[in-house]
C-alpha cells in the first residue's frame, strides 16, 4: 500500500472520529494526535488507534499500533498524521 | 437473553472448568472461540477452537483479528486459562514465577486488550478474570500463584475504569477449591484445612462458578463492574 493511501485512511478515520463528536475540523498530515496541541482527548487517541487496526484488517492488512516498537520510540509515531503514516508504512513493508 | 449471535471467547477450553464452560454456553446457544495450548476434541459447529498460548501476544491478536473477521463483534471474554503452583516459596525457581505470571497475568492482559478494542466498536461487552480465594486467605504454598492473581485483581478493578467509557464492564470471580486436575494431588488434610477457612465448609463446584460468571454476563448487570466475587463465603 502507498504512503498517500495510508496518509487517506488515518485522515478519514480521524475526521469520522471527530465528526461524530461534532468536530469539524480540517484534517492535514499535520494533524497533530498526540502531546501539546493535539486535536483528540485521550479516549479519543484509543478510538482512533483501534479505528485504524480494524479498517486497516478490513482491507486484508494486520496491523498492530501498541507494539513494542510503536510504545518505544523516542519520538512518538502518534504525534501526527504524517509520522503515524509513515509508520504504519514500515510495519506493511514488514510483513 | 437471546444468545443466538453471542459470541463468547473463553480461554482454556481443553479442560476442566473451561472446558464445562465452552459446552455450557455452547448449550446456551452462543458462538464459542476457545484456546488451548494443544487441540481440543471439543466438536460443535458452533464451536472454535484456537491452538495458541495466551501469553504469546502475536498469537493472541491473531486469534482475536480472526474471530473479528468472522462475526464482527464480541459480546464476552472469560479468561479462565491459568495455571498453578504449589509450592513453599523457598523451593520455587524463577522460572515457574515467570510461568505462572505469564500466563495469569501477561495472559490475562494481554486478551483483555485485544477483545476491548473488538469490544468498544459496539459500545458493549463484558469481561470476567479468575481470582483465587488464595490470595484474600493468604495461603501458604501458593505465594507465586496468589501473587499472580492479586494482580489479576488489581488489573480487574483498575480496568474497570478504563474501560467503562467504552461501555465495557470487567469483573472476576475467585474460586474455593475445585475437585480439579490442578489439585488432585494435593495432601488432603491441607485441603480439609482450606476448606475450613471458608464459611461454607464444602468444595466449590463448576455450577457455583458458573453461577457468579452469568450473573456478571447479564444485561441487567450493566452497573457492575470492577468487582471480585469470592465463593464459599471468603472475604478479603
Amino acid at each position: 500500500m502507498e504512503l498517500e493511501e495510508i496518509q487517506r485512511i488515518i485522515k478519514t478515520v480521524v475526521k469520522d472520529y471527530l465528526e461524530a463528536q461534532d468536530n469539524y475540523l480540517d484534517i492535514t498530515s499535520e494533524t497533530v494526535l498526540f502531546g501539546d496541541n493535539t486535536v483528540l482527548d485521550s479516549i479519543g487517541l484509543v478510538n482512533i488507534v483501534i479505528d485504524l487496526e480494524s479498517t486497516f484488517l478490513d482491507k486484508g492488512y494486520e496491523i498492530s499500533l501498541t507494539s513494542d516498537v510503536a510504545m518505544s520510540r523516542r519520538q512518538s509515531p502518534f504525534r501526527n498524521i504524517s509520522t503515524l503514516a509513515d509508520f504504519i508504512y514500515e510495519q506493511l513493508n514488514e510483513q | 437473553m437471546n444468545n443466538n449471535d453471542r459470541v463468547i471467547v473463553i480461554t482454556g477450553t481443553r479442560k476442566g472448568i473451561g472446558r464445562f464452560l465452552a459446552e455450557y454456553y455452547l448449550a446456551q446457544n452462543m458462538i464459542v472461540c476457545g484456546c488451548s495450548r494443544s487441540a481440543c476434541d471439543l466438536d460443535n459447529p458452533k464451536y472454535i477452537h484456537y491452538e495458541l498460548d495466551v501469553a504469546d501476544e502475536k498469537s493472541v491478536e491473531k486469534m482475536v483479528f480472526d474471530i473479528f473477521k468472522r462475526f464482527r463483534k464480541i459480546d464476552f471474554l472469560v479468561n479462565n486459562a491459568g495455571i498453578a503452583s504449589m509450592n513453599h516459596s523457598l523451593l520455587t525457581p524463577l522460572s515457574v514465577v515467570e510461568k505462572v505470571f505469564k500466563t495469569n497475568v501477561m495472559g490475562t492482559f494481554v486478551f483483555c486488550r485485544e477483545v476491548a478494542k473488538v469490544m468498544t466498536k459496539n459500545k458493549f461487552g463484558r469481561i470476567v478474570n479468575f481470582a483465587t480465594i488464595a490470595t484474600p486467605i493468604k495461603l501458604e504454598g501458593e505465594s507465586i500463584y496468589a501473587a499472580s492473581k492479586a494482580a489479576v485483581e488489581n488489573m480487574t478493578k483498575l480496568l474497570a475504569k478504563e474501560y467503562a467509557d467504552f461501555g465495557i464492564t470487567i469483573n472476576a470471580v475467585g474460586p474455593t477449591p475445585v475437585y480439579t486436575d490442578l489439585i488432585k494431588n494435593v495432601p488432603k488434610n491441607k485441603i480439609d484445612s482450606l476448606l475450613q477457612t471458608q464459611a461454607i465448609h464444602r468444595y466449590g463446584t463448576f455450577e457455583d462458578i458458573v453461577n457468579v460468571i452469568d450473573f456478571f454476563l447479564e444485561d441487567k448487570s450493566n452497573f457492575i463492574t470492577g468487582q471480585i466475587i469470592y465463593l464459599g463465603g471468603v472475604s478479603s
